[in-house]
């Protein structure tokens, strides 16, 4: 049997809807028993300037999108023109009556650079530089374009309106419909995705039905999906797998200050303050809360986080680019004090403000450089909604264990993916509580007498001790002392030794697929679950791939790296950056110099289909160096 | 968890750490009215921290037999809270100078104003960056000429009280060096204050400032409490607007008379800790710092599905 793998694209202006769009088809696929995969596209703005979400549905769990769509609904007239490549042959494009009246003279919300380049497409083509030019466009590419008097449906059901209110449930019931999703999983969707405003219901599925009625008389069905039974499964985001882990494991004092696309993190864990337990022996715990700290600014975010920690609560932030260029000092601060501290970083594109609300991995050099002088920290990378959330947990332990900085790295792309997670195994990563101190009242917080670099570990409200920036002696007390600073500085380095003979190598780095592959790929961070996806595809065409997916950058998986790609064939390196950053760790650290590279830096999610191309012409010998340029 | 166990009564809260600040620095005077409180309040040395930045001030702690951190330049404050918010339990001291806490620090001295956290600082104020060898802090006035800078300032400065009461710390109080025994008065007052206290200590530089000297001090400061109906607190919001005005003329008073006690003590606004028990209800009995975050096997406490049932599809 064919199987089922529909792409989608809803796009709108910002603010205006697409969301609860997108929000009633996850939650109808998701009833009859699919799985969903998404990105949503924005701009920095909040109301107006055009943004998209991507979705794709499967029986299967996805872990990639694909163009070309096979439907795209505009919920404003920028939609048709900004994704004219998006579509192709057999497509349809659902768009509003009204935006047949529409003139490229009177687009607001649509980039010079980018009106300019959609001029010059319709006027290659001899279109005029309207609605009635692009829709020609599509018709001449044999793509089906559907229009609706969105207004006059919506008027027709429910005539109190206003209709604007009622745009996205008409766009997701006409994408419902088309899909030939049965009208009881359809109006579930709908009751879900309302399901905290019971009041307005009722008039959307009102609108629901009216859109069904709508594709009957079109007789356009491109499909008609079977339902299946559903298990309960969570749909998530990075952002949400982050917080969700962090909570699991044991943090109870988060600070962080409003940057995109970090904050949502934050935002979450604030609504779980108050924290509900699991077990039936919980009744005996000492229980309480989180506690959230929306601090003036990154400063304080990450030192106000390393004082918490110096009580023994589990201490974390979140931040990006920006916000963790102001973070480098408290970072060097707690590695010089061995303060257990975790920082989420949520990698946009750069440099500077850069892309604010768009994809970037170039911010791998910068976490492993990351603070002024020598000092232990972990740099580890998630590449799925799982990973967030375990990594999160032993992120935790990891700082707590080797009493150092960790550093979680974590992509735009990733931090606003949304995926259905089947569940989430509550056994699967121990708490590590350290060892502390039983030295009553002669502790040495920096005792020399390790031999793992690790010492006793105290708090304060619990013992007295110093500690100071400053290089210390073993009370903590500063010291300018030539032997004790070579004691200390190698003490401190000698954690991440044993980190890295303590942590298990699956959690470094992952040999996904056929050992003795034609065809390697390097990656990490959101591209994994997309190379999962390829390695298939290219399975299809009888091309043999496997992927050396990289989770932990210090310390570095060296001998691992080294084993695998010292034998393959061909090495293809796949980031989200320009100068293949994870490429050049694995170099530094085993002398391994890769080929070949597909990157992409414009910010937009990497999508298969670019990939898979990239890479034949790569096989193909066609180039060496391929860079994606995907997406609106 | 063990914890550790001190002698209480005789306990004694000086270190033997050599204390390497100049001879006459009035840095001195802290460490010894800070003691002298602790001393006075019988204070359990596990339940009070002394957390510092960078410069002369950031020594302190190190001077002193209760637990210290001595952190960044500028960042003593949020280090302070991350501590008191975590444990509320603790009293938490913060020492820092004008530049520490005027200068790069600036934006956390304010923003602790709007938390209110419950944390006591110290700011020592003596117009000059001492350790970095006499550059004008931001509490030297406009044109004056102090004789480690080459030329009178040229940078105006900022009154801490005053900027302190604007900021919404409600316990402000102005102290100098050389009352050692209103300064320890002013701390304890300030470490029995639930929100967050403010105290400038007017003190000298001997090797930096040669203008703002113990004898140009000594000369000026009256003590606001030798007036009988001095009253700074605040115990019912109608009597806030005139006390707090008072409060803010009284710390912009300066030049032949500079006024030193406490300014000014609101006991109604709520530490940020109390405003944390409407999220979190059972906050001071299980602090971040107290609680169990995993039953005996080391597994979570939290079961994702229960807790975030709002992302839960079914």
């Amino acid at each position: 049997m064919h199987e089922i793998d529909i792409n989608l694209l809803v796009g709108g202006p910002q603010g205006g809807g697409i969301d609860s769009s997108a929000n009633m088809i996850n939650m109808a696929f998701s009833l009859a028993g699919y799985y969903i995969f998404g990105v949503r596209e924005y701009h920095s703005n909040i109301k107006g300037r055009h943004s998209y979400i991507h979705l794709r549905i499967m029986r299967r769990r996805p872990g990639s999108l694909k163009y070309p769509v096979d439907i795209m609904v505009a919920l404003d007239p920028d939609t048709l023109f900004e994704h004219m490549h998006d579509v192709s042959k057999n497509s349809k494009v659902i768009y509003d009556s009204a935006f047949e009246k529409f003139d490229l003279s009177q687009a607001r919300m649509i980039l010079p650079d980018t009106l300019a380049r959609i001029k010059e497409e319709l006027s290659k083509n001899n279109l005029p530089l309207n609605a009635a030019g692009v829709l020609e466009y599509y018709h001449s590419h044999g793509i089906k374009t559907i229009s609706i008097p969105f207004d006059k449906v919506i008027n027709e059901n429910v005539p109190e309106g206003p209709s604007t209110r009622y745009y996205n449930t008409l766009g997701a019931g006409v994408t419902l419909a088309l899909l030939g999703l049965d009208m009881d999983h359809a109006i579930a969707g709908i009751k879900y995705a309302f399901r905290k405003k019971p009041a307005v219901i009722e008039p959307n599925v009102k609108i629901l039905n009216a859109a069904y009625d709508f594709v009957d008389k079109l007789g356009e069905n491109i499909a008609n999906l079977e339902t299946y039974e559903a298990k309960p499964r969570m749909l998530l985001n990075g952002n949400d797998s982050v917080a969700i882990g962090k909570l699991m494991g044991g943090l109870r004092f988060q600070t962080y200050y409003p940057i995109t696309p970090a904050s949502d993190e934050s935002n979450l864990l604030e609504n779980h303050e108050e924290i509900e337990y699991l077990s039936e022996e919980a009744e005996n715990l000492r229980k309480g809360g989180l506690v959230v700290v929306q601090t003036e600014d990154e400063l304080a975010a990450v030192n106000m986080a390393n004082g918490a920690a110096l009580t023994g609560a589990r201490s974390a932030t979140a931040t990006s680019g920006p916000g963790f260029s102001l973070m480098a000092e408290g970072i060097s601060f707690a590695g010089m004090t061995e303060i257990p501290v975790v920082i989420t970083f949520y990698q946009r594109g750069g440099p500077s403000t850069g892309l604010p609300t768009r994809n970037g991995q170039a911010d791998l050099d910068f976490a492993l450089n990351t603070g002024h002088g020598e000092f232990p920290k972990i740099v580890l990378s998630s590449g799925d909604m799982e990973e967030c959330i375990y990594d999160a947990m032993k992120a935790l332990n990891y700082a707590q264990k080797y009493q150092l900085p960790v550093i979680h790295l974590i992509d735009k792309t990733l931090a606003n993916t949304m995926d259905l997670v089947p569940e989430i195994d509550v056994k699967k990563v121990k708490i590590e509580i350290p060892e502390y101190n039983n030295d009553e009242n002669n502790y040495k917080r920096y005792s020399l007498n390790t031999s793992n670099g690790v010492s006793p570990y105290g708090v304060f409200g619990r013992d007295v001790f110093w500690m100071t920036g400053d290089e210390h002696d073993e009370l903590g007390h500063v010291t300018e002392d030539p032997e004790i600073r070579d004691k200390m500085m190698e003490k401190r380095m000698k954690k991440l030794e044993t980190a890295a003979m303590e942590i298990p190598l699956e959690d470094k780095a992952v040999l996904y697929g056929n050992k003795e592959a034609d065809l390697t790929f390097v990656t990490w961070g959101s591209q994994k679950t997309l190379i999962m996806d390829l390695i298939d595809e290219l399975k299809k065409e009888n091309i043999n791939a496997n992927m050396l997916y990289l989770k932990m950058f210090e310390p570095f998986p060296s001998e691992f790296v080294e084993s695998i790609l010292g034998k393959s064939k061909t090495v293809i390196d796949v980031e989200s950056n320009m100068t293949a950053q994870a490429a050049k760790a694995i170099r530094l650290n085993t002398g391994i110099k890769i080929d070949n590279y597909i990157l992409k830096y414009n910010g937009r999610h990497m999508t298969i289909d670019e990939v898979l191309t990239a890479t034949k012409n790569i096989i193909d010998g066609k180039s060496k160096m391929e860079v994606l340029k995907n997406g609106s | 968890m063990q914890k550790t166990v001190y002698n209480k009564g005789s306990y004694n809260f000086r270190n033997n750490v050599t204390i390497d600040w100049c001879p006459g620095c009035g840095d001195f005077a802290i460490v010894t009215a800070v003691t002298q409180a602790l001393s006075k309040m019988d204070m359990d040395p596990t339940k009070v921290v002394a957390i510092s930045g960078i410069g002369c001030s950031g020594k302190t702690p190190h001077y002193l037999n209760i637990a210290g951190a001595h952190t960044l330049h500028g960042r003593a404050i949020p280090y302070a809270v991350g501590v008191k918010l975590a444990n509320p339990d603790l009293n938490v001291l913060v020492m820092g100078g004008d530049g520490d806490m005027l200068g790069i620090g600036a934006g956390h001295f304010v923003a602790e104003g709007r938390r209110n956290s419950g944390i006591v600082v110290l700011l020592y104020n003596n117009a000059v960056y001492g350790l970095t060898k006499g550059q004008a802090a931001p509490t030297m006035p406009l044109g004056e000429k102090v004789k480690s800078i080459p030329r009178p300032s040229i940078l105006g400065k900022i009154n801490p009280s005053a900027l302190a009461l604007a900021s919404g710390y409600t316990f402000v109080a102005r102290a100098f060096s050389s009352e050692i025994a209103q300064l320890s008065d002013i701390i304890i007052k300030a470490l029995n204050h639930k929100g967050s206290s403010m105290i400038e200590v007017l003190q000298p530089c001997p090797t930096y400032n040669d203008v703002n000297t113990l004898d140009w001090y000594r000369k000026r400061v009256y003590k606001l409490e030798n007036d009988k109906s001095w009253d700074p607190e605040v115990n019912s919001a109608d009597e806030d607007e005139e006390k707090f005005s008072r409060a803010y003329e009284t710390a912009m008073t300066w030049g032949d008379k500079i006024p030193i006690g406490i300014l000014y003590k609101n006991n109604i606004i709520p530490p940020f800790t109390e405003r944390l028990t409407s999220i979190v209800p059972d906050y001071f009995k299980y602090p971040p710092a107290n609680q169990d975050i995993c039953d005996k096997n080391g597994y979570t406490l939290v079961d994702p599905f229960k807790t975030f049932n709002e992302k839960v599809i079914d």
